[in-house]
């Protein structure tokens, strides 16, 4: 008999976590968590000081879009995939490349519980710094005035960073249960390949996780589908797949 | 028969490191004989369901392995690879692996702390694994692979990289564990290591078993090749010279901090330098090693009869 699946990944979810602490990786997301706040805090100030203002094509832009704008090009299109794509396909690449991998395939649990387990640490591990980050963002750039007719639109940014950084996980998770190197590859994906299909014409825009996170193009269903079939994918992948440990 | 295959063979590609394998490992101690690339690994790789069969049946427990994860309750696996969780601390990671199978929290700290004692860890179990000397890191892998009270256990070369007298007390716990009923598949290319702890052999080279049975068999024929020790010690020299005092030692010579001895008596040998390591008179041994040249020679030899 295995250990059920539930109480497998929870098991594998407290040892990831626990890995997640002492990566090298977590040193870059703490830096890209932290990052936009700086650039918030300095834009605040320097606005506050009377010393310049935000100006585009002339026109002077309120805290709100200077808000927005760091939502979409900061996080969106830099952040967001980033993250997505060192975090999720270091999950399992990197047991494998560690060869520390064996120690969770010797044991009698279902191996989709090892991708389930990382997946859910590496959300609630990423989700825990971005998402506050981003709130932080919020507070320093919006007036406080403003901020009542802003909550909602500012909450539902938080739901699509949130949705971003599950998609961006899972896809690539799913790649690092594929490829022994999957780093690369990865940031071909999200810095060459989602750049490009967001200026050529037609409907080759919606083969990128981008096109789904945009404002004007948003669509909660084909994350959370994109999501769901990647993890089974990456379960599946796991299941039936030899790793071989390289000396 | 705890384990049994039937003309099993892996392949990596264009590869072969299992070839038409055949054999029933009984219950007890086995050990499993062979230079590097004999196929060792991949035959351990392929009991413990890391590796799916290319041709042929292997069965573990009577029942096939690969994809058949509750077997794990049944089989505990030490890998030869070097690898951990480095930041955390043995007691942890051993905890965290016995979790897996399915104890509560309290359950597992319970086996983990049996197991940690088991293999002398205790001590050292709050450290991190990081600041593990080379035999402390092999005892820890030890300590995951029997965290759940496996009936068999399958270990590839647990004693590479210990000192002496941890190799000796490694030799004899694999016996107790064994003695309890329990059975254990175990790698080495060190004949002396392996008759140690059985006289149930399987000699292995280019993937294939070459033989199968007692060890004092092939005793003379190990024996009549010089066998090769590197010893890592604090003080090299003044080990060389309470190693020369006895006529066991055909010649040496110094790499660094290593000292290179070849032995035309292996057993006589080994006995003495762990009573040396014992005593402490040469300073501390860190670390032996056998290069399995001399092995080699010596199933270069059997292929051909």
């Amino acid at each position: 008999m295995t250990t059920p699946l539930l109480a497998s990944t929870r098991r594998v979810f407290e040892l990831t976590l626990g890995q997640m602490l002492w990566a090298r990786r977590t040193t870059l997301l703490a830096l890209a968590a932290a990052a936009p706040v700086l650039l918030a805090l300095v834009t605040r100030l320097t606005l506050s000081a009377g010393s310049a203002v935000v100006q585009i094509n002339g026109r002077q832009i309120g805290s709100e879009a200077v808000f927005n704008t760091a939502m979409t090009l900061l996080y969106l299109r830099f952040i967001v995939p980033a993250i997505g794509v060192f975090y999720g396909t270091s999950l399992i690449a990197d047991e494998v490349e560690d060869r520390t991998i064996t120690y969770l395939f010797v044991r009698p649990i279902p191996r989709g519980a090892i991708v389930l387990g990382k997946y859910l640490a590496y959300v609630l591990c990423v989700t825990a710094v971005v998402v506050p980050s981003a709130a932080v963002v919020f507070v320093v750039m919006v007036p406080f005035p403003d901020m009542a007719p802003l909550f909602g639109s500012f909450v539902r940014g938080l739901g699509v960073l949130a949705l971003g950084l599950a998609a961006y996980g899972a896809v690539f998770l799913w790649a690092g249960t594929l490829f022994r190197r999957p780093l690369v590859g990865g940031l071909v994906f999200v810095f060459g390949w989602e750049q490009l299909a967001a200026v050529l014409p037609g409907y080759v825009g919606r083969l990128t996780i981008a096109h789904y996170l945009q404002a004007d193009t948003i669509s909660v269903a084909v994350l959370l589908a994109a999501t769901v079939a990647a993890l089974w994918l990456a379960m599946r992948t796991i299941e039936r797949r030899e790793y071989l440990l390289e000396r | 028969m705890i384990v049994s295959t039937d003309h099993l063979s892996k392949w990596y590609g264009q590869v072969s490191g299992l070839n038409d394998v055949t054999i029933a490992v009984p219950r007890g101690v086995t050990g499993l004989l062979g230079p590097n690339g004999a196929g060792k690994s991949t035959f351990m790789k392929l009991v413990t369901g890391q590796l799916r069969p290319s041709a042929g049946t292997l069965r573990v427990f009577d029942e096939p392995i690969w994809g058949n994860p509750s077997q794990y309750r049944r089989l505990g696996f030490c890998p030869e690879q070097d690898a951990f969780y480095e930041h955390m601390t043995g007691r942890d990671w051993v905890q965290a692996l016995a979790g897996l199978h399915g104890m509560d929290d309290a359950a597992a700290a319970a086996a983990a702390t049996r197991a940690l004692a088991t293999v002398d860890l205790l001590d050292v179990a709050d450290r991190k694994i990081g600041g593990y000397s080379k035999g402390m890191r092999q005892r820890v892998k030890l300590a995951q692979a029997m965290v759940h009270d496996p009936e068999l256990l399958v270990l590839d070369e647990p004693l590479s990289g210990m000192d002496p007298l941890m190799r000796r007390r490694t030799i004899r716990l694999i016996r107790q564990w064994a003695d309890g009923g329990k059975s254990v598949i175990v790698s080495s290319h060190v004949l002396h290591e392996i008759e140690a702890m059985t006289a149930t052999i399987v000699l292995m080279h280019n993937g294939r078993i070459v033989a199968e049975g007692d060890v004092h068999q092939i005793r003379a024929l190990i024996d009549a090749h010089p066998h090769r020790v590197s010893i890592r010690a604090a003080d090299p020299r003044a080990l060389a010279k309470r190693l020369l005092v006895d006529d066991d030692v055909s010649s040496f010579r110094f790499e660094g901090d290593a000292l290179l001895v070849e032995t035309g008596n292996p057993d006589s040998f080994y006995s003495r330098l762990t009573e040396i390591a014992a005593s402490g008179d040469a300073g501390s041994i860190e670390e032996v090693t056998s290069p399995d040249d001399n092995l080699q020679a010596v199933f270069s030899y059997l292929v051909k009869q």
